[in-house]
């Protein structure tokens, strides 16, 4: 290369570092009084009616119908479209009236009859009737039909039964009492039998408003229509004429005229979109590691970040609990054992790993529960403190010590102190979170190989058993504990450390069985969360899954967007949408 | 020169059925399945009888049989992910890759092989060291670094729509308003297929013009008078041209099969993307259907450019008739 080339890249090379230095101190010195979690900007006054909203969505729906498919888009294409006898408000908790006015519970808690309102349409102008829940219940159940939502809208194992004195009452008995109450219809999306009885007696069901369906022929009962789907593009939504609810003015519900789902693959580019003003919301919330992008934009009042609070679906660590897996492995001896597990939790810093890995947007846990359950959190579960001390001596307990000149434990056999670690390869948390993991637990001479897997290779290895640990998170689908006691019986498809198990392997699994059973068939709240305090202490002591940090979650909204609820839980704001409204138009790229 | 052509054909037929199978078969030993996701919300039973509707549970051998029979009749099967018939998705996305690849390719070409005649025909200045160094740049940015800068700049400055193919106000308008909009939301993405191309391009023509200025034939053009600028042109060139052709057949195919990076982040809803989400999702017979659909446009490109080389150097037509 000759002198010119050479000194034009130089003056590239240089101007890239100090434009790059610029961003990065510019990010790390925010003004002041931007607080994260502080909304500076909300659109002020009252609800504005009109306009549109843009949302971005990461993926597109593979079905419309949300009976048969569980994957987010179609999770929120049914909160935007369809309804719900009832529905939990996510921002308070608590169950609230929806399709149905009213309800009244029998003496012995099993059996609900609800009242539906008066006049209420499907998009199209037909009648909604208790016909359409007696509906639901058959397309629910039927074992063509295999509804995603069969299984967890059951007692015991057991299903519910619906019958309907008149168009406007229906009768919903469980089979055993039910702690979770009425709150378990909040699973249920209702759909309309005028349209979709043809396929389900045809046995077509689980075809029936598949991704190619024609939006003329999807029918809403919530406040949106689906106007257009443009593959790979977005959705686009209107106002549903028919919508039954109205905000407290007497106005009709939903403000918005339009709302619109810009498909963005790249997290990035969703981003990039949101500081430019393309899209007003996220799918969902920031990464950590975007938040000092986001800052000068809260400073200058072009969005706001609001903060939702800490995760309730924490990251977990866990061991192959299986008896199986280490019947044949030397390491089984002291692998499976409860005090190598607590030896690991009081390894691992958690402070430092809050601001390592989540940049100090984090809280320490100490189990699955985080304290932003804020209903079923107990602060009072056995706590393993970082101290690398009781790590050393519980891993002294258990035979493990160096024997050699290397830096590893050994046990008597010589066998090394060293495990394989799964994570999902392109999950930026988890792949820090097993670093930091893997650095601390060098300290106290266990060796870690963490290899990342891709998200579907790695969820077929531990249904199949085919793993010695695991770092990824589970999303719960609710609050409730009793709505998800697959991940907390030993016989559940999500008792990640050893699945459906024919009878549980070990007493504190059969006695969290007992507890939860107990908790699940108890219809006294206070009852209910004393004893799942307890189910958490027995956790806590056992620890199958180590939970080390609970990160805080933000979301970016763009200023003119009013009418904001946020939910720890996905959907964050949409959720919520029929009282969402803009103010003006939407600022076109560039302007900011 | 037809059986030469004739010979490459049945070769590109040959790359579209091998490259179609191996990647089905190749999904199909990959853990997991298009049930996987759902192992946590469907009891065990049920994610069986899922299983067993999509014939997911017939051993690989009768899968693969029942495909290669409906391929034969031109049925690429149904998709897993979208229920839908995969040559209809294909047919959908197929159109949007190759208005961006079309795009890029022709912005890859007027740019990349001027600036290759440009400085492959100087031995200095500094507009020569100029290009070189974009060149070089341009060939070190990874894709997905280039179409992430090109998306910012995109939105800081408002130049171009951030991403997307088409604006969501635009249905229901005119053919007109409707290219219009389709014209604005081209420069992200394919700014960020054809600068790394062009950068190829202009670094393979220039290394041909170079070596083709050397030629005595070119020194005899020059010595009879001919001007600096046709010396170049008319007579360095058509000789320069061949490895550049050589390479566009590879370069169509790849281009017209789309790009995940550039597609991915600059939202546009072509093959590539198609081929990403059916890639995560295990989704068989829509990833053998991509497969094809990329190994048909590479084929077709490697043959085009095999025509075009065929056309300008009788040396080739020769070698193919022998």
């Amino acid at each position: 290369m000759n002198r010119q080339p050479r000194a034009l890249l130089s003056v590239l090379l240089v101007g890239a570092v100090v434009f790059t230095a610029w961003l990065i101190w510019r990010d790390l010195h925010p003004a002041p009084s931007d607080t994260a979690g502080t909304p500076v900007a909300t659109a002020p006054g009252a609800p504005v009616r009109g306009g549109t909203l843009t949302a971005s969505l990461r993926s597109e729906p593979r079905s419309f119908n949300r009976l048969v498919q569980a994957s987010f888009p179609t999770d929120l294409y049914s909160l935007l479209t369809q309804g719900k006898l009832v529905r939990i408000n996510r921002a308070t908790q608590e169950v609230e009236p929806a399709l149905a006015e009213k309800w009244e519970v029998s003496a012995d808690n099993r059996t609900y009859t609800l009242t539906i309102r008066e006049g209420v349409q499907w998009s199209d102008g037909q009648p909604f009737t208790s016909a359409d829940v007696l509906f639901t219940f058959r397309a629910l159940y039927d074992p063509k039909a295999a509804s995603v939502l069969a299984s967890s809208i059951t007692v015991n194992g057991e299903p519910l039964t619906a019958t309907a004195p008149d168009a406007r009452t229906v009768v919903i008995t469980y089979p055993a009492p039910f702690g979770v109450g009425i709150r378990l219809l909040d699973n249920l999306t209702i759909v309309p039998k005028h349209k979709l009885q043809a396929a389900l007696d045809a046995g077509t069901f689980a075809q029936a408003w598949g991704a190619a369906t024609a939006p003329a022929d999807l029918i809403s009962l919530g406040p949106f229509q689906l106007a257009r789907y443009e593959p790979g593009q977005r959705l686009v939504f209107d106002r549903n004429p028919h919508y039954w609810k109205q905000d407290a003015e007497g106005q009709p519900l939903p403000y918005l005229d339009h709302l619109v789902l810009e498909i963005v693959p790249d997290q990035n580019a969703e981003l990039v979109r949101l500081q430019s003003g393309a899209i007003d919301t996220l799918q969902q919330q920031v990464r950590p590691e975007d938040l000092a992008t986001l800052r000068p934009l809260v400073t200058d009042q072009k969005i706001q970040l609001l903060e939702l609070g800490v995760t309730t679906d924490p990251d977990a660590f866990f061991f192959n609990l299986r008896p199986t897996q280490w019947a044949k492995d030397p390491r089984g001896a002291w692998m499976s054992r409860k005090e190598f597990r607590q030896a690991i939790s009081h390894a691992v810093d958690r402070e430092a790993f809050a601001n390592t890995v989540f940049l100090g947007a984090a809280v320490p846990i100490w189990g699955p529960i985080s304290p932003g359950n804020q209903r079923w959190f107990s602060p009072n579960v056995p706590r393993y403190g970082f101290s690398l001390d009781k790590a050393r001596e519980l891993l002294a307990g258990l035979g493990l010590k160096n024997r050699d000149a290397d830096e590893w434990l050994e046990d008597e056999q010589g066998t090394e102190a060293r495990f394989t670690l799964l994570t999902y390869r392109g999950n930026t948390s988890l792949e820090r979170s097993s670093q930091v993991l893997k650095d601390d637990l060098r300290q106290v001479g266990i060796g870690v190989d963490v290899q990342t897997l891709e998200q579907g290779a790695l969820i077929e290895r531990m249904l199949k058993g085919d793993f010695e640990a695991i770092f990824f998170v589970y999303f719960a689908s609710d609050l409730d504990p009793a709505i998800n006691k697959d991940f907390w019986l030993s016989s559940g498809s999500a008792h990640i450390w050893n699945l459906s198990q024919a009878k549980p392997a070990t007493e504190w699994e059969a006695r969290i069985d007992a507890l939860m059973k107990q908790q699940v068939a108890t219809v006294d709240q206070t009852e209910r969360k004393r004893i799942f305090d307890e189910v958490q202490t027995v956790f806590a002591e056992n620890l199958p899954a180590i939970y080390f940090v609970a990160p805080r979650l933000y979301m970016g909204v763009g200023t003119r967007v009013g009418g904001l609820l946020t939910s720890i839980l996905r959907p964050q704001l949409l959720w919520n949408a029929d009282a969402m409204w803009v103010r003006g138009a939407a600022v076109p790229p560039g302007a900011r | 020169m037809g059986p030469y052509l004739l010979r490459r054909l049945g070769f590109a037929l040959l790359l579209v059925f091998v490259v179609s199978s191996a990647s089905l078969l190749l999904t199909h030993l990959a853990s997991g399945d298009i049930t996987t996701e759902q192992a946590f919300v469907m009891d065990p039973a049920a994610r069986a009888k899922l299983r067993a509707d999509l014939g997911l549970d017939r051993p690989l051998g009768a899968q693969y049989l029942s495909w290669l029979g409906g391929v034969a009749r031109l049925d690429f099967g149904r998709s897993l992910l979208y229920s839908r018939p995969v040559g209809e998705l294909l047919g959908e996305r197929a159109l949007n890759t190759a208005i961006l690849a079309a795009t890029s390719l022709a912005l890859a070409t007027l740019i990349g092989v001027p600036l290759g005649i440009y400085t492959g025909s100087r031995s200095s200045g500094l507009g020569r060291s100029a290009v070189r160094v974009a060149s070089i740049v341009g060939l070190s940015v990874p894709p997905l670094v280039g179409s992430l800068a090109l998306v910012l700049l995109a939105a800081r400055t408002g130049w171009a729509p951030a991403g997307g193919m088409t604006s969501a106000t635009i249905v229901d308008l005119s053919w007109a308003v409707w290219i219009r909009d389709l014209l604005a939301h081209l420069p992200v993405p394919a700014l960020a297929l054809a600068l790394p191309l062009a950068a190829t391009l202009e670094r393979l023509q220039s290394q041909a013009i170079h070596e083709a200025m050397q030629a005595p034939f070119v020194a005899a053009s020059r010595a009879r008078g001919v001007s600096d600028f046709d010396a170049v042109v008319r007579h360095a060139w058509p000789v320069a041209l061949r490895p550049v052709l050589a390479l566009y057949g590879v370069m169509v195919g790849s281009l017209f099969s789309g790009s995940f990076v550039v597609e991915v982040v600059t939202s546009w809803p072509g093959l590539g993307r198609l081929m990403f989400d059916a890639l995560k999702a295990r989704d068989l017979y829509l990833v053998a259907g991509c497969a094809a659909a990329g190994a048909l446009f590479l084929a077709a490109g490697t043959w085009f450019a095999d025509v075009l080389l065929a056309w300008a150097d009788p040396r080739v037509r020769s070698e193919g008739g022998a």
